[in-house]
């Protein structure tokens, strides 16, 4: 036993890490304490402020932060999630797991990457890290795109709450898979057309995946939670200001507006399509958001709202603008809009 | 300063935003927000993100990030996103939780609202009994109004309700909405719903966005000015707290 520690600290030829080692725990222990404490700080502060009267009269401007608030708290879980499985990608499995049962024909290797979200119960805000981890992990820029586009509508939760809402009913079922699937496989195709994938990704990931893993070669757990600030330092900023941008638009454009386009097959997709844009709700709860209009609008209609809602909305497009550039988002809602929308003309004049 | 600053913003920010979380789920409140079903979802990954985010202040993992030094605009943009997220942040700790108030409400199409359309049946009802009559909310009422505006139906009918005050546009002296939010996922898809009350010069006693219960009967609308054909007639209106799940699901 004591011959085994022995051997492999003298292995150590390096064993300059180690010599911070007393002063970086008793840190460590130090660090915990503040950060305790400050969260702390934060829960008293809230438990102080939450006896106060509410600030001045009840209106439009309570009711955006009321908005913003409940956007906020309705995504944060599912980013903390899609954070969470990120990591697990990136610092704990095997780096060839998922590269190496995957065809190397492009187009059925994106067709295999876009049924991946079955096993994944993200939406789609939680799909972004996600898909940032896949990159870093080797991934191409168009497949992990692809994988973005499909995982929201084909993830086992939103599956199972959209048929609770619907049942088959209409085809939109199937209508949101099936159309989820070939926009995401469509998109993925015209991206990987590009010459230099790497130029659709923003400056500051780009140089992330360049930097890659190499340098110092931390613990796991450390590693872990290098990820997790990043990601969060990344993430939470843009979950915020979508957020007060969705309640913002939503206290400004009166819902019946939208509502009375309700009957034509035409106009009633690009309401839909407008009104998912600015509901910015998770895919797999948007169900049951779109169940009341059910009556109101056309079947097609909804399936639009349900192909095109997860992945292009106000909060998704600032969360996606921490890893695409405002170019590629551009031409994203362009073909995922044209595309969204002849799904549910067909299933308009079909059904 | 300015790089770290970046560096833990993320940290802060979550960590704020899960203890308004937390503490809101501590004191009930977080129906406010989310429909009841995700509480236990919405806890259970707060809860995460707090270990991880304490950990990671107790650690400080080291990174190997040369950060890029931002010049000109992106400079300014990031410094904005900063501010801005940062008072959101502020807001979500400071501003004490809140419903909907009727701004949204009437924003949101009161009338024209279908709403739980079938969550009652004109039929069924026909000979329902006062026990299972005063269980019926706004919506149930509102649902059966929609059906039928036949007088005789309502007569010996009478209503127990609970909601807040949303003026009426038709007829705001003697008329309003005694309304509610229904929420199938969270607040932003809350959608209003309300049936019209008659009460002359109502706002002496009451204010918009007060909780008020009535107990009274739907008759023909003595209002001239507005163009529904029944109204709730209170027989008693007493202002009430607000219930500790305002809205309805």
């Amino acid at each position: 036993m004591t011959s085994t520690v022995k051997a492999r600290v003298d292995d150590h030829d390096h064993d300059h890490r180690h010599d911070h080692r007393p002063r970086r725990s008793r840190n460590r222990w130090l660090w915990l304490t503040i950060g305790t404490v400050g969260v702390a700080g934060i829960l008293a502060l809230r438990a102080f402020t939450g006896e106060l009267d509410s600030l001045g009269d009840p209106g439009l401007v309570t009711d955006l932060l009321t908005l913003a608030t409940s956007v906020i708290i309705e995504s944060l879980p599912f980013v903390v999630l899609g954070i969470a499985l990120s990591i697990v990608v990136q610092a704990w499995l095997p780096d060839d797991l998922l590269m190496r049962y995957l065809p190397q024909q492009p187009t059925l290797r994106r067709a295999a990457i876009s049924l991946f979200g079955i096993a994944l119960p993200v939406c789609e805000c939680g799909n972004v890290p996600l898909a940032r981890g896949l990159v870093l992990k080797g991934f191409t820029v168009p497949e992990s795109m692809t994988f973005l586009l499909a995982a929201p509508i084909i993830n086992p939760i939103t599956i199972i709450t959209t048929h609770q809402a619907f049942g088959f009913d209409d085809g939109i079922l199937v209508g949101r898979i099936l159309g989820g699937l070939a926009i995401a496989n469509i998109v993925g195709w015209l991206f990987s057309l590009h010459p230099q994938p790497q130029a659709l990704l923003t400056g500051r990931f780009a140089s992330q995946c360049a930097a890659g893993s190499h340098g110092s070669a931390p613990s796991r757990s450390e590693k872990s939670l290098d990820i997790f600030m990043r990601e969060s330092s990344v993430l939470m900023p843009a979950v915020f200001i979508g957020s007060l941008i969705a309640g913002a638009i939503q206290v400004a454009v009166p819902r019946d507006v939208l509502v009375s386009l309700g009957s034509n097959p035409l106009w009633s997709i690009l309401a839909m399509m407008l009104l998912a844009f600015v509901i910015s709700v998770c895919s797999s709860v948007d169900a049951f958001f779109i169940l009341p209009f059910a009556s109101t609008f056309m079947p097609g209609s909804i399936v639009t709202f349900l192909v095109f809602g997860p992945i292009i909305d106000i909060k998704m497009l600032a969360i996606m603008r921490t890893t695409f550039t405002a170019r590629v988002l551009a031409q994203l809602s362009l073909v995922v809009g044209l595309m969204s929308a002849f799904i549910g003309l067909v299933i308009n004049y079909v059904a | 300063m300015w790089p770290s600053l970046q560096r833990w913003w993320g940290v802060i920010l979550i960590l704020t935003a899960v203890s308004a979380t937390v503490w809101l789920a501590a004191s009930q409140q977080l129906v406010l927000y989310i429909h009841p079903r995700y509480v236990v979802f919405t806890v259970v990954m707060a809860v995460i993100a707090l270990v991880l985010g304490v950990l990671s202040v107790a650690v400080r993992p080291s990174t190997d990030d040369e950060a890029t030094p931002s010049r000109g605009w992106s400079r300014i943009a990031g410094g904005a996103a900063l501010v801005v997220s940062g008072l959101i942040a502020l807001s979500l700790v400071i501003v004490p939780p809140t419903t909907l108030s009727s701004a949204t409400a009437s924003q949101r199409d009161i009338v024209g609202s279908t709403v739980g359309s079938d969550s009652q049946n004109v039929d069924e009802v026909a000979s329902a009994d006062a026990e299972l009559l005063a269980s019926f909310t706004v919506v149930d009422w509102s649902s059966l109004l929609r059906q039928t505006s036949d007088p005789s139906f309502y007569a010996n009918k009478t209503a127990n309700v609970v909601g807040f005050i949303t003026a009426s546009e038709d007829d705001p002296n003697d008329m309003f909405y005694l309304s509610r939010f229904t929420v199938t996922c969270c607040a932003v898809d809350a959608q209003p719903t309300g049936v019209a009350v008659y009460a002359p010069d109502w706002q002496n006693e009451f204010e918009v966005d007060a909780w008020v219960e009535i107990t009274g009967s739907f008759a023909t609308n003595p209002s001239s000015r507005s163009e529904l054909p029944l109204a709730l007639i209170p027989t008693t209106m007493i202002t009430v707290e607000r219930p500790s799940e305002p809205y309805l699901y």
